[in-house]
């Protein structure tokens, strides 16, 4: 199965124009400190970075990504940046909608098993209301109707609602992510690689 | 790291904690942002609790008491932006989603797990034994004053089932999970195993289903004090605030990475049963977490209570594999 076609989901690619004159050694040198955090292994070879991360620090400005590589390319109208990212996160956020629908079918389900039993149903008595809340203006409670002991049993029943609430939440967590986290990484790329570029141009002003 | 002395404990000799309110960092900003970050909490917490107290018998149901709290903690969601106690604790895309699986589960299977085998389970069990007519005393008693009661008797159980389980080694397997979180964010309460987070929950809360008005209060109650153990805002919360409930500092040093520290203010609610007990350390700490902070994934937060708790049968029980040299 070709996994091209759908693993968008979870990865994460992208390039950027590198400077004139910006070798692949600068340009890694800059981007190094990104993979010199907690729980982040990497490997450089001439025009490649790649690089893995296990239990990273919530902090850590690529913490959604688990691995990845970058490479540099070089044509005649200039170096690129290409780089190629994978994250469990965004897996995980696609597939979460799937689970709570599943939560969703499986409490409709038990709920369709679970039919109270109406004789059993607890009697509700009056109860009495204070004369300090009487005083403050407090609502006075129902008087219990004789059917109400088994519509309150079945409202207290888990209802699926939540459970479908939350896979849209995910839903839109997803879309989110997946735009939000692709921007924030070639900005962080971007933000590195001309920080170096505006040193170098700096050692070379007189 | 020396630590500091309180009392006959050590505090921050593995871990940086600041202890005392007078350490502990106030709000920056003019006197408008003083004031809302002064008052926020007690005026939340007497709005909501008029609110409920008042409230039409058509609006006073749990349901409404469920979108009340989603819009409590938007609302929390939304301080964190405005006045972040730590940048180190900022949340995050993927904290968030990581967070919201959690409440996602609490909404859906714990819910499900407290009705058919928990204390809404419990509740249902023995009411053919509950003689309503017992109980008028309490039923009797004006509203505020019942939901005072619910609320102190609910967390006074959840202390020593809390400190139960940083003392006895089977109930801390499903707890310490919990413990690998490095930052405190308005939902980080939800995070941890669903066995611990269903044992947390196990108390009195189906017994005063019959008491509709005053068990929505002791919720309220539980909301707007609660709610701040995990949360990335500074407040400068009152003195007198800060004395009966438990705030993000006090919670935060429950989190730190110093051991001694976690076994203080484990009230989820009202710090002064802290007090009683001798286990109150008024303070704060930013570094917080186990084994030097390591975040913990989803998939280990599932499985570490099961897979340490047998190696720990393995180790007790377990007959060795190499035979002793003849």
């Amino acid at each position: 199965m070709n996994l091209r076609f759908i693993d968008w989901i979870w990865h994460v690619r992208g390039s950027l124009t590198l400077s004139p004159g910006q070798s692949s050694d600068d340009a890694f040198n800059r981007l190094d400190p990104l993979f010199r955090q907690t729980g982040t292994s990497h490997q450089r070879t001439n025009d490649t970075l790649s690089f893995c991360k296990k239990n990273q620090a919530a902090q850590d400005r690529m913490s959604v990504f688990n691995g990845g590589a970058l490479r540099i390319e070089k044509s005649m109208a200039g170096s690129v940046l290409k780089y190629h990212l994978t994250s469990r996160a965004l897996l995980f956020c696609f597939l979460a909608p799937l689970l709570f629908l599943g939560i969703a079918r499986f409490t409709i389900a038990t709920n369709k098993f679970d039919r109270p039993a109406h004789e059993a149903a607890k009697k509700s008595a009056v109860i009495p209301m204070n004369p300090i809340d009487k005083a403050l203006g407090a609502p006075a409670p129902d008087t219990p109707k004789k059917d109400d002991a088994g519509a309150e049993e079945e409202s207290k029943k888990p209802s699926p609602t939540p459970a479908f609430v939350f896979a849209g939440i995910f839903a839109a967590l997803y879309v989110v992510g997946r735009i939000l986290e692709d921007r924030l990484v070639k900005a962080l790329f971007r933000k590195n690689l001309l920080e170096a570029v505006e040193i170098h141009q700096r050692q070379l002003s007189p | 790291m020396d630590g500091i002395r309180v009392g006959r404990r050590v505090i921050g000799a593995q871990s940086p904690v600041t202890v005392g309110w007078e350490n502990i960092p106030k709000v920056q900003g003019g006197p408008v942002k003083q004031f809302i970050f002064t008052w926020f909490q007690p005026t939340m917490l007497f709005a909501l609790l008029a609110f409920w107290y008042y409230a039409p018998n058509s609006l006073a149901k749990a349901s409404i008491a469920l979108w009340v709290g989603f819009g409590f903690n938007a609302l929390l969601l939304g301080l964190e932006w405005v006045n972040p106690r730590y940048a180190s604790w900022r949340l995050t895309w993927k904290e968030l989603v990581t967070d919201l699986f959690y409440v996602g589960l609490a909404y859906t299977l714990l819910r499900m797990a407290s009705y058919y085998i928990g204390s809404d389970a419990m509740a249902k069990a023995i009411e053919h034994y509950f003689q309503q007519d017992k109980f008028t005393w309490f039923t009797g008693l004006p509203l505020l004053v019942q939901a005072l009661l619910i609320f102190f008797i609910f967390d006074f159980g959840q202390y020593w089932m809390h400190r139960g389980m940083h003392s006895w080694y089977p109930l801390w397997l499903p707890h310490s999970v919990h413990h690998y979180i490095t930052q405190l964010n308005i939902n980080k309460g939800a995070v941890g195993n669903p066995v611990e987070l269903f044992l947390i929950g196990l108390g009195i809360g189906g017994f005063f289903d019959f008491l509709p008005r005053a068990a929505l209060l002791a919720g309220v109650l539980k909301l707007t004090t609660g709610t701040y153990q995990h949360i990335n805002v500074r407040f400068n919360s009152p003195r007198w605030w800060r004395f009966l409930f438990t705030t993000t500092e006090h919670h935060s040093l429950h989190h730190s990475q110093d051991y001694e520290a976690t076994r203080s203010n484990y009230a989820g609610s009202l710090i002064f049963i802290d007090r009683i007990f001798g286990t109150c350390v008024d303070g704060e700490a930013e570094l917080l977490g186990m084994e030097g902070g390591r975040r913990m994934s989803i998939r280990e937060q599932m499985t570490y209570p099961f897979t340490e708790g047998w190696k720990a049968l393995k180790e007790r029980f377990g007959r060795s594999s190499a035979l002793p040299a003849q």
